[in-house]
């Protein structure tokens, strides 16, 4: 049973496709079975880090401190474009309690972002890394910053992505502003003769800002050298790729650097690899021999810590008149920022529906500004507005209902790969959401409504992968005072991965949730597992929890077999009770099992199976908006959010509602609140702080009701669960367009959609 | 942050002997302290006016008017019976200032006193209102920026209270030099063209004490409006304060101010006159909003205040009647 074998796998992380050589279990474990009756999965449990974070106990990366330990500060790059030609920190170094200065002169040159190193002469945005300081305390540190005199040669500037395509414009690489020198095609069938065999095509172009993922918690590291060895607290998305970044960075083997982080208050992409900020910190620790501590402003965070690239999408549809699209096609850009970044929009057309005919051409520019990061499902969530607001107009034109237009195009395939789906429920998210929103409510003429408040329901539909795979490891010791220790290289961003962890286990073995502990988080003591983006996590560790839990069941049987003299098969397990068939007088307690041997413990090793062949494995979901829309202030009011969902397996009704909740008012918020402004004139980010950078507040919160539609999906792994971090984000800005649409018969093409744009839309302003 | 000399006087008098050139006065401090981070200004010495006592009571006397201190709490106000009773238009601008926990520290005097979030001047930008040498909304990013009164510099004032406050006819009382003076709340604040500088009339070292508001007439009803594009703790795109005089529902006297459009709280008097003997109705509403703001000069981006405007002056009158 824990025979293990070496094997190719493929799945999706963000949005690309990647294949795995790993060790994965040889025989898999039976999945539970759709209709299984499981005692805990699947339960509203509430999260076992919750009494920690409400008392205040848990530690953040923020909160660590460590004895003697210096904070470091960062000198940013003032202007959009620069080249240092003088840095003169001989003042800052005079500061009392300054303690040491790093900057290009003498810091190695540690290759970082496409052509550039970690500090760079040539500074290619505002926020780019000039020098790092450390003092005795962070006023000292900042006191500092000013009294580095910087010689800059100011180059000019690119500061929007249309400036970027056009020939002639300053050049951030010598190569040219536009990634790789082309655009990125993708090509199914032939888009020309599609559009013939059209009877009405619509075409538009839309818009979506720049966004800034704006976690709670800043980026931050602490750090500190024991000798040659190196431990980082780090808020960070992925230890394991935080350890190898920062040891090839610094040239020392990645089992010289371990890497820490227990909780976290979120990260939505851009905490997914290794910050110049931790190597910074650790060159300035090996100078100073003390640990230093490092954490990003809130300024630092709008301009530095990456972004939601921007995007101008201009889609087009050719449709029949009974319902069915005959060809797709979009040409895109979007700014990646100073370094390379995907800006990348046009999955949700080559994917969510049947369409044999399509064309996209995407380009990613470059420009100076802030580098893109994935965030929260990267592309999907600009792409989804676009696309699913053209279909809105598709869908008017040939005055069809725009849900009935919807399933009429249904794939039953993936049509990208040409396999199918281990599973979709679309169908039925339509339908349960449809109704949970009343769908028959709506506008059967969009704007016909009357009145100063014009109310309209809207909906999308959402495609994503977040099927997971291989490898994903877990370790678990089960010891003789009947407690369990579950340990794995995973990471709990606040979505509750301690929780669903102690969860899975908790099922196999049957025993209560306060028996286990787990620990997750750290490159020394836990075994692989990947970065937590991509909606990956529950579905590659949840498997490998199972796997260890079962070997861990299967290794107890056994020995209570020997123990009573019995064939295994004889052998019951119930309640971490282990009882024969045939003889009422054997009986052991897994503790008691466990105190028989010397070690005292028992130790087991789970993996993530591999996916299985020759399919794709997606998530699917619609979500169904219901908005007023105040015809004299322009203002966007979104009472209800209904999403209805196909997420294989649930693991926890109350983590999945969080999840949900998260996304959609993350989703919203992209659609009516945040943008990241430049000052065209000067290249220089306005909004660097939390009042101008507008996030919703408690009361801009619509009611929010989520319906799962899946049961499991037993053909990904032994446990059927899919992601659902990106899912809940997906369709939420498009489905909100598509109800202010629904209510004022206009569409508002350019997100946000603020009250001037809605004003502006309706011929008011 | 830079360093500083931290003062806590126990009376006007102490604050003012105190103060030279490089003082800042601190009041709730939820300003000032973004002010000193941002390196807006950057103050030697900054004096606390928490432990002056007697500048935070709210003191009502029949038939003459409301007092409220400089020191009153800004959640204070909001939730004080008689003001949310008799000067409803107060109440509900106090009300809708940024967030619970900043009403619970900003004040009154600090309120008014607050200086212009214009993200030019807010930001690392050298501005003609920081003495540096041109304006960067005018051609820039002004969606939020002013679209009457702006010359050179084009902020909006960001107060609530004093919009209600003009609307009220209220007085501010001033320590000048151990003298007390008192002024409108028009003539406390002023335009670009008055002083690029400054956003009202306070001189070095001179302390608003108190805001008296004069007994409302017995047909007096009043509301504020605020349109903000975030639900809460969000400055005003356009604001109204309405402070009508009425039988039955016919205008006698109307008061009306807007927020969020000019460099101070602004009001037209000819539209209050126009308002007089009006009888409340949707169309006659309709009729004398539509020429309000003919002499707005929008820039760019923020031509969108106009009919935000008419919308929600026509919109609080409605409600009023």
């Amino acid at each position: 049973m824990s025979d293990k074998k070496i094997t190719k796998s493929r799945f999706w992380f963000e949005e690309h496709e990647v294949e795995t050589i790993s060790e994965v279990p040889n025989k898999k474990i039976k999945p539970w079975a759709s209709d299984a009756k499981l005692d805990v999965v699947g339960k509203p449990i509430s999260r076992i880090d919750g009494p920690d974070k409400v008392s205040g106990r848990a530690k953040y990366t923020f909160d660590r401190l460590l004895p003697d330990t210096a904070i470091a500060k960062t000198l940013r790059c003032p202007f959009p474009h620069a080249r240092i030609k003088k840095i003169d920190f001989s003042k800052a170094l005079k500061l009392p309690g300054v303690l040491a200065v790093i900057t290009n002169e003498d810091a190695p040159s540690i290759p970082w972002f496409h052509e550039s190193t970690l500090f760079d002469s040539h500074a290619r945005y505002q926020g780019d890394e000039i020098a790092c300081v450390a003092a005795e305390n962070e006023a000292i540190a900042e006191a500092a910053l000013k009294l580095i005199d910087v010689e800059y040669e100011k180059l000019a500037f690119v500061s929007s992505a249309a400036q970027g395509m056009k020939n002639n414009t300053p050049k951030l690489y010598d190569s040219g502003n536009i990634h790789h020198g082309k655009p990125t095609i993708y090509q199914r069938g032939d888009a020309v003769s599609g559009f013939k065999e059209a009877d009405v095509i619509v075409e538009d172009t839309f818009t979506t800002q720049c966004a800034v993922h704006n976690p709670l918690e800043p980026h931050g590291s602490l750090v500190k050298w024991d000798s040659d060895h190196l431990t980082v607290w780090d808020s960070t998305q992925s230890v394991f790729g935080v350890r190898g970044k920062v040891a090839e960075s610094l040239g020392i083997p990645e089992n010289n650097v371990r890497i820490i982080k227990q909780y976290m208050g979120g990260g939505f992409g851009s905490k997914l690899e290794a910050g110049k900020y931790t190597v910074m910190a650790a060159l300035l620790a090996k100078k100073l021999k003390r640990p230093v501590k490092i954490v990003m402003d809130r300024q630092e965070m709008n301009l530095a810590m990456g972004n939601r690239p921007d995007s101008t999408q201009t889609i087009k549809a050719g449709v029949k008149k009974d319902g069915t699209i005959s060809a797709l096609s979009q040409k895109s850009f979007g700014a990646a920022g100073a370094y390379p970044s995907g800006t990348g929009t046009s999955w949700p057309l080559r994917s969510m529906y049947q369409c044999p005919n399509i064309y996209t051409e995407e380009y990613t520019v470059f420009i100076n500004a802030g580098p893109g990061r994935p965030f929260r499902a990267p592309g999907h969530v600009q792409g989804t507005f676009a696309f699913e607001s053209l279909l809105e107009q598709a869908a008017a034109k040939i005055k069809m209902d725009p849900l009935e237009f919807r399933i009429k195009n249904y794939a039953e395939i993936d049509q990208v790969g040409n396999v199918p789906y281990t599973s979709k429920r679309l169908r039925e998210c339509y339908e349960l959401g449809a109704k949970a929103i009343g769908w028959n409510k709506r506008n059967k003429i969009a704007g016909s409504g009357k009145g100063s408040i014009r109310h309209g329901i809207g909906m999308a539909s959402q495609i994503w992968w977040g099927g997971g795979g291989p490898p994903a490891k877990a370790t678990m010791k089960l010891t003789a005072d009947g407690q369990l220790q579950v340990f794995s290289g995973t990471q709990d961003l606040g979505t509750g991965s301690y929780t669903f962890i102690a969860m899975v286990a908790a099922e196999v073995l049957e025993i209560p949730m306060d028996k286990i502990k787990v620990v997750l988080g750290d490159t020394e003591i836990c075994p692989y597992a990947p970065g937590s983006g991509g909606s990956v996590t529950a579905p590659s560790v949840s498997p490998a929890i199972r796997d260890a839990a079962e070997q861990m069941k299967y290794k107890l049987l056994s020995f209570a077999a020997v123990l009573s003299h019995e064939p295994i098969e004889n052998m019951r397990y119930k309640n971490g009770v282990i009882t024969s068939v045939n003889m009422s007088s054997t009986k052991y307690k897994i503790e008691d099992l466990v105190g028989k041997l010397s070690e005292k413990e028992i130790v087991t090793h789970g993996d993530r199976e591999a996916n299985p062949e020759g399919m794709a494995i997606q998530t699917f979901g619609a979500q169904f908006a219901d908005v007023d829309v105040d015809m004299d202030t322009g203002k966007i009011k979104v009472n209800r959010m209904v999403a209805a969902h196909d997420i294989g397996r649930m693991l926890n009704r109350k983590l999945l509602e969080n999840q949900f909740h998260g996304g959609i008012i993350q989703g919203m918020s992209f659609a009516l609140l945040e943008e990241r402004v430049i000052d065209n004139n000067t290249g220089k980010v306005l909004s660097t702080n939390l009042h101008d950078y507008k996030i919703p507040t408690i009361a801009d919160i619509p009611e929010i009701e989520v319906i799962i539609a899946s049961d499991s999906d037993p053909k990904i792994s032994n446990t059927g669960v899919k992601g659902i971090g990106e899912p809940a984000i997906i369709p939420t800005a498009g489905a909100i367009a598509n109800a202010v649409y629904n209510a004022i018969g206009v569409q508002v093409k350019d997100l946000p959609m603020t009250p001037d744009k809605v004003l502006k839309a309706l011929g008011n302003a | 942050m830079n360093t500083f000399e931290y003062l806590q006087p126990k009376s006007i008098d102490e604050a003012q002997n105190n103060f030279n050139e490089k003082s800042r006065l601190f009041a709730g401090g939820t300003d000032v302290l973004g002010l000193l981070k941002d390196h807006i200004e950057s103050p030697e010495k900054l004096i606390n006016l928490k432990n002056i006592p007697g500048l935070d009571k709210i003191e009502y006397v029949q038939g003459s008017g409301l007092k409220i201190g400089s020191m009153v709490k800004i959640s204070a106000i909001a939730q004080h019976p008689l003001i949310r009773e008799k000067y409803t238009v107060l109440a509900e601008a106090a009300e809708s200032v940024a967030s619970p926990q900043l009403r619970n520290v900003g004040t009154l005097g600090g309120n008014l006193c607050q200086r212009p979030r214009c993200w030019y001047f807010r930001g690392d930008f050298p501005c003609l209102r920081k003495d540096g040498g041109e304006c960067f909304a005018v051609d820039g990013e002004n969606k939020y920026h002013c679209i009457i009164g702006g010359e050179a510099c084009y902020i909006v004032h960001p107060s609530d209270t004093a919009v209600a406050l003009l609307a009220l006819d209220a007085k501010i009382k001033i320590s000048s030099n151990g003298k007390i003076k008192e002024v409108p709340v028009n003539d406390f604040f002023i335009l670009p063209g008055d002083d690029i500088l400054r956003e009202n009339i306070l001189q070095p070292g001179e302390v608003v004490t108190e805001v008296f508001i004069p007994e409302p007439k017995a047909n007096m009803v009043s509301r504020y409006l605020k349109f903000t594009e975030r639900g809460s703790w969000d400055f005003a795109i356009v604001s109204v304060a309405a402070v009508i005089e009425k039988s039955v529902n016919t205008i006698q006297n109307a008061r009306i101010v807007w927020g969020g459009v000019a460099p101070k709280p602004w009001q037209d008097l000819e539209f209050n006159k126009n308002l007089q003997g009006l009888k409340i109705s949707e169309d006659i509403l309709k009729k004398v909003t539509s020429t309000l703001f003919e002499k707005a000069e929008p820039l760019e981006h923020n031509g969108y205040k106009v009919p935000l405007v008419k919308n929600l002056t026509k919109k609080i009158l409605l409600q009023i009647a």
